[in-house]
């Protein structure tokens, strides 16, 4: 696998399941980029058109508030996905986005992969799954982190 | 029977905030010490007039003193954590298993560690790290509540250098702060674990260690291999009041460290 953009798309857990060929057609959609810490990949409100898989580094999914410093409600790092609201209809950023450290990604063109999967449904299908995994996974983790489960027990009988 | 039904005295040497509600404590013998203990094991800490608790032991096993980290949640752990040097303290113990870090050498070791629940894993962390050719990798997951509430943060470089692979998320961000945010088990993908070669050693919460356990499982660990720090509560640590019963498990004395394979069952089960 000479093309590295290929071998990058190949090595990260979103493409697992999928057959070479469609790696190789999501690759054509695709370009490896290195941006440095600071960068900011998209922010709140904006267009979204594109999605891209970490291959290393660590980006911070934040939300501004007036009056205050934007909160980082989530880091994501190597084999994870920045961006899924390209999905849906009208796609719109939910949260801006930016590299915490210098990071490596392969940027896709969500525009060119939904065109791709209105073509093949069996591509779009297994796309959709992979990404309704990486969801749920995200969704299980806000739910996690609502229990607040460290914050001091409402049964004091232990010191732990 | 000093020391198991009755206190040892033992007088605080050193108490060091480690957080807004939570400090370690050096507790030197004042009299006929406690027996030696092993990583995992806890105590009873009896804070005269008030009351007793068990705490976990958080310091290594290599000498008289006794390291414990303390955080104030009840009256007797908030009358322990005001404790000030040269105070007395009752000890009990130490009691019930042990992490069984021996049992790992050759393999790689997996400490995963929610909130407070960092202190009765240091002890493990310690003895893996003082041995440290007898294990493959050495990987610590470290969740805390939000930076603030991060324990033992000044030593984290040292765990490093020593040979360990550390990693910190927190479930609050505060301005500043450029490490994860996010739940431990997030952190699991990112350690790329050998799944058959890992021993896994979970404390926090329990629902994060329940969480934690079928994350690991469904990644492949043998529940076997999985080692979890269960707590009820314990009032008499030898096995005869039965306040600590969990299904069959008297923790004191079973527990607290227990495989998620015999645990398992056990948790399920919904308690009034």
């Amino acid at each position: 696998m000479n093309d590295p953009v290929l071998a990058a798309l190949a090595g990260h857990p979103f493409a697992r399941g999928l057959d070479a060929g469609q790696v190789a057609r999501l690759a054509t959609a695709a370009a490896k980029i290195t941006v440095p810490a600071g960068y900011r990949f998209f922010e709140e409100g904006g267009p979204a058109s594109q999605f891209w898989l970490i291959l290393s580094g660590r980006v911070a999914l934040d939300l501004n508030v007036p009056g205050r410093d934007p909160i980082t409600v989530e880091t994501l790092g190597a084999g994870d996905v920045i961006g899924l609201s390209w999905l849906f209809p009208e796609p719109q950023w939910q949260f801006g986005a930016q590299a915490v450290k210098e990071t490596r990604a392969v940027a896709i063109d969500a525009v060119a992969v939904m065109a791709m999967c209105d073509a093949d449904p069996v591509l779009g299908y297994r796309l959709l799954r992979r990404i309704v995994t990486v969801a749920t996974g995200r969704l299980h983790a806000a739910r996690v982190r609502l229990l607040d489960l460290y914050a001091p027990p409402a049964d004091a009988s232990s010191a732990r | 029977m000093t020391g198991h039904a009755v206190p040892a005295w033992y007088r605080v040497s050193d108490s060091k905030a480690e957080t807004r509600d939570t400090v370690t404590l050096t507790l030197a013998p004042a009299g006929p010490p406690i027996g030696a203990h092993r990583p995992g094991q806890f105590t009873m800490l009896y804070a005269f007039g008030v009351g007793e608790v068990p705490v976990s032991i958080s310091g290594a096993a290599d000498g008289p003193e006794l390291i414990q980290t303390i955080r104030a949640v009840g009256a007797v752990s908030s009358a322990l954590y005001s404790a000030v040097q040269g105070q007395l303290i009752g000890v009990r113990g130490p009691f019930g298993t042990d992490w069984g870090v021996a049992d790992a050498a050759g393999r790689d070791l997996l400490l995963v560690a929610g909130g407070i629940g960092l202190a009765p894993l240091r002890p493990a962390l310690l003895a893996a790290l003082g041995r440290r050719a007898s294990y493959r990798r050495i990987v610590v997951l470290i969740g805390a509540r939000t930076p603030a509430d991060l324990l033992f943060g000044a030593e984290m470089m040292g765990w490093h250098t020593a040979g360990a692979e550390v990693h910190v998320t927190v479930d609050q961000s505060q301005p500043g702060w450029t490490g994860n945010v996010g739940v431990v088990t997030q952190l699991l993908d990112r350690a790329h674990l050998d799944p058959a070669g890992t021993t896994a050693l979970v404390c926090g919460p329990e629902v994060m260690m329940r969480l934690t356990a079928r994350a690991l499982v469904s990644r492949g660990l043998p529940a076997a291999q999985i080692r979890l720090s269960l707590e009820r509560n314990m009032r008499c640590g030898i096995a005869e009041c039965g306040h600590c019963q969990l299904g069959p498990f008297v923790l004191c004395r079973d527990g607290p460290v227990v495989s998620y394979q015999r645990a398992a069952p056990a948790l399920a089960v919904r308690e009034m």
